[in-house]
């Protein structure tokens, strides 16, 4: 692994603090110098490195998805994801897996696989470089109960291969199924607390016991793994906050209680929405059926205006809010998950910085992983995006592949940067003429 | 994108020597072929000056196993996990074609769908590959090689292959072979020194199940391919029409004879790097050369050696590849079959590679358009730093194959450094999406 430097780039540390032009130099598979140059700064000498001039370029760190679903298959329902057969439903992950890390992704954090060991096959096949994709944490199924978000099996068809979750009844199952995923290896447990109004039970209603959601805790701690809930509900976000469950998706509904009880345990907690499923159900799925007279007799619309105030409340609060959540529906396809941070900036209120650290900032803890993720510090993993524009002023050029010059995770470019054609990017690479044959 | 390759040393793949020319690809295939240095009009194709390397067709591989994971038993291979085992094959496909192989006849897969889902995969875009025909699991009966159900173990899914008893059993299991849409169907008809219990000599299906296998493939206009080593196998298998026939280790006159009359319908491809390997390098893996002489490796391979140079003397097809994905004869360096050829069956180098090219495209079910380098034919093409017919070990050698293209386009881009010494992007991301799958 060749070392490298980025010299003449606008870089944004994670920090939060404005972008300042300097330089990078990346060793192995940390970054080992970051320098401010101008103001008759320059920087030291280097050898042996590729060196690329960013002609100006953003340099940030790379993104953390905090929902992700690889065996998603970009189809319009759960059953349709179900009926894809193992063999291709893996090829598909492995696709995916590749497709975020082109988009900037350099770290995902899975919240449900549509089998049972789909995320720790893609998480071990990228680990062992057998596959391309972001550092990964594998999740679960979804687990559900009979009936439940995620139930797809019929009354002629009981099997558990028809289910798109993994279904429960009892905390004596609930165990059983907790520790079965700890045996194949998962880093995270999903559970479906609430409902979901597209599946026939409303995302206000709630369908575990409490006594049920305990022993999944419980077992999951047991095992040294992490639970994340599915919590659209106002009772389903204050369990979580009350039994420990760390991971919170959606949290549509969150009273006045549940605000205050995530403020008091906000280090212990993370919050990712996951607009993009509330936004484009709502107003972009009408192809698919789902005109928004149909998504708003769901409640669809009034959930979204909930969450909208929810998430507002929250950042207010400075709970920390991530983005990333239910793209691989066919009305929010995988890799245009940037646009969490567009609908951050322009339904939720935060700024294009504050837009920017969620994905970046929170995304090391929320890895598992500290500060030594999402940032662009000396000792930090080199985990980079080099960005043609500035995402500070305009948050969807994230968005636009052609716009990411370069992703660069663990050291290693995934993408190089172009160094042909519009944007001066160069290196200083040694002139060398390979002939093949003597 | 059009490539014209200049300056560069014919090998076409018939059997004709080289000679020195240039080609030009459009699309997907090889549109013009210039004899001497004349030069051909590029129109807008992409230049590549060959400095005198050889391009000939790309290769063929007769009998692959995408599968077999480089473990040394077959239940170690049936172990690995559904999704593991897919992901290893999609790995192992871009490798193959890397290596220089265009083209793969699948031989049998040791899960039902994996061969077709690489294949359909490959097909798809979706991962690089060689052409891929995909193949069954190998079809046996209780006992015989491929059956590693145990005793208190008697469960399908820890079978290798597919256990048949009986010829309706069979029907039942080559139709649902047939609907998972394999290419062939493989049937083992006789046994394996691999497995003590059903040994190389041995041969234990009945006329009346073959013949089903052979009703149900004709009717649905696919093909059987066989593992027969005994020579009442091979004897059976070409009563019953098959066209592809692996090993062919022990024959008779009779049998030489029958082989003979049905040259033209018939490939053989005896996979003997396995043979060799046993006998000679699997010691690492506890088989020590006494002990493959024990299991019967010798007494095969001294008649493989003499059955297979017979058949090539009366002009049977012989092509390279087979057995390779265990630990002894680990994937991709199937190329070392036609080093095989020259040594220990009387091959001449240029006839070991019409035996990858030629017959490559035959095998293949494409005859007309596959495996030569000739005006009209698919693009499939290997660039090679040297001369094969001198030292065919250059074409197991990764950095010997400069450049594979298939189907128009580059599977393994020549390596060119401009002259600006600027990286290559497009080649950069290629080489990064390379590894992916």
């Amino acid at each position: 692994m060749a070392d490298v430097l980025f010299s003449n780039v606008r870089i944004f540390d994670g920090g939060g603090e404005a972008p300042f032009t300097g330089d990078v130099l990346v060793q192995g598979q940390r970054i080992s110098r970051v320098v401010k140059t101008g103001h008759g700064q320059r920087s030291q000498p280097v050898a042996g490195v590729t060196a690329i001039d960013g002609g100006g370029a953003f340099l940030m760190p790379g993104m953390v998805e905090a929902h992700t679903h690889f065996s998603w298959n970009d189809q319009p329902s759960l059953d349709a994801i179900q009926r894809m057969p193992p063999e291709e439903h893996i090829l598909w992950c492995a696709e995916v897996a590749k497709k975020y890390l082109d988009m900037g992704w350099t770290s995902c954090v899975g919240a449900a696989a549509a089998k049972p060991r789909l995320d720790v096959v893609i998480r071990n096949a990228i680990n062992d470089g057998t596959i391309q994709g972001p550092r990964y944490l594998a999740a679960s199924q979804e687990i559900t109960v009979p009936g439940g978000l995620g139930d797809t099996t019929a009354p002629h068809l009981p099997q558990p291969e028809f289910a798109f979750g993994a279904v429960v009844s009892g905390p004596h199952e609930m165990r059983r199924c907790v520790r079965m995923f700890a045996k194949y290896g998962v880093d995270t447990l999903k559970i479906n607390l609430s409902g979901e109004s597209i599946t026939g039970m409303p995302s206000e209603m709630s369908q575990f016991t409490e006594e049920e959601i305990r022993v999944c805790v419980e077992e999951a701690k047991a095992w040294g793994k992490r639970v994340a809930a599915h919590a659209r509900s106002t009772w389903s976000i204050k369990k979580c906050v009350e039994l420990g469950i760390e991971v919170i998706y959606h949290a549509s509904f969150a009273d006045e209680e549940a605000l205050d009880q995530l403020e008091a345990n906000k280090f212990n907690h993370f919050v990712a929405p996951g607009l993009a499923w509330l936004i484009n159900t709502c107003h972009n799925a009408s192809q698919w059926g789902l005109t928004p007279e149909v998504t708003r007799k769901m409640g669809y619309h009034r959930e979204l205006e909930a969450a909208i105030e929810s998430m507002k409340a929250m950042r207010k609060r400075g709970i920390r809010i991530l983005p990333g959540g239910d793209y691989g529906f066919a009305w929010t396809p995988h890799g245009t998950n940037a646009k969490d941070l567009e609908y951050f900036v322009r339904h939720v209120g935060m700024s294009t910085m504050e837009a920017l650290l969620s994905a970046t900032a929170w995304g090391g803890p929320m890895m598992k992983m500290g500060k030594q993720l999402g940032y662009i510090r000396e000792g930090c993993l080199a985990d980079i995006l080099l960005v043609d524009g500035d995402p500070l002023a305009d948050i969807t050029i994230l968005q636009d592949k052609a716009r990411i010059l370069a992703v660069m995770k663990d050291g290693e470019f995934h993408r190089a940067p172009p160094l042909q054609g519009g944007r001066a990017v160069r290196t200083g690479m040694p002139a060398t003429v390979t002939r093949w044959a003597a | 994108m059009d490539t014209l390759f200049t300056n560069v040393r014919i090998l076409d793949g018939t059997g004709a020597q080289p000679y020195s020319g240039s080609v030009l690809v459009q699309g997907n295939r090889i549109r013009q072929v210039g004899r001497s240095t004349a030069a051909i009009s590029p129109a807008g194709a992409t230049v590549i000056d060959g400095a005198g390397a050889t391009l000939m067709p790309g290769m063929c591989e007769a009998h692959t196993h995408f599968s077999w994971n480089d473990a040394a038993t077959l239940a170690e291979i049936q172990t690995m996990p559904l999704e593991e085992h897919v992901l290893w094959c999609a790995k192992v496909a871009r490798r193959y074609l890397q290596a220089g192989f265009t083209s793969c006849v699948g031989a049998a897969c040791a899960k039902p769908r994996l061969d077709v889902v690489t294949r359909n995969a490959i097909n798809a875009g979706q991962i690089p590959g060689p052409r891929y025909l995909a193949a069954s699991q190998e079809i046996t009966v209780p006992g015989g090689l491929g059956d590693e159900t145990l005793p208190h173990l008697p469960f399908p899914e820890f079978s290798f292959g597919v256990n048949v008893n009986g010829a309706e059993d069979m029907r039942r299991v080559v139709r649902m072979f047939l609907k998972y849409g394999v290419d062939s169907i493989k049937l083992n008809l006789s046994g394996d020194n691999f497995t003590p219990q059903s040994p190389a000599g041995t041969t234990w299906m009945t006329d009346a199940e073959v013949a089903v296998a052979a009703e149900e493939v004709k009717l649905r206009g696919k093909r059987i391919a066989v593992h027969a080593r005994s020579a009442a196998s091979v004897r059976q298998a070409l009563r019953h029409g098959v066209e592809v026939i692996y090993h062919a280790s022990f024959t008779d006159t009779e049998t030489l004879d029958m082989l003979e009359a049905a040259k033209d319908r018939i490939f053989v491809a005896p996979g003997i790097a396995i043979l060799y390997a046993m006998l000679n390098e699997a010691e690492a893996f506890g088989i020590t050369r006494a002990r493959a002489t024990e299991m019967g490796y010798q007494v095969e391979w001294d008649a493989a050696l003499e059955s297979l140079s017979k058949m090539h003397k009366r002009g049977v097809r012989i092509l390279p590849g087979g057995d390779y994905g265990f630990a002894f004869t680990p994937h991709c360096n199937n190329a070392r079959d036609l080093e095989f050829f020259v040594k220990y069956l009387g091959f001449t180098p240029m006839e070991a590679i019409r035996c990858t090219t030629l017959y490559g495209g035959q095998i293949m079910m494409q005859p007309h358009e596959l495996g030569v380098v000739k005006d009209g034919y698919l693009a499939d093409l290997l660039l090679v730093d040297g001369d094969p017919l001198a030292n065919l070990a250059i074409l197991r050698d990764p950095k010997r194959i400069l450049a594979v293209m298939k189907d128009g386009a580059f599977a393994k881009e020549p390596p060119i450094g401009d002259a600006f010494g600027r990286l290559l992007a497009g080649s950069e991301a290629q080489r990064a999406w390379g590894r992916a799958a």
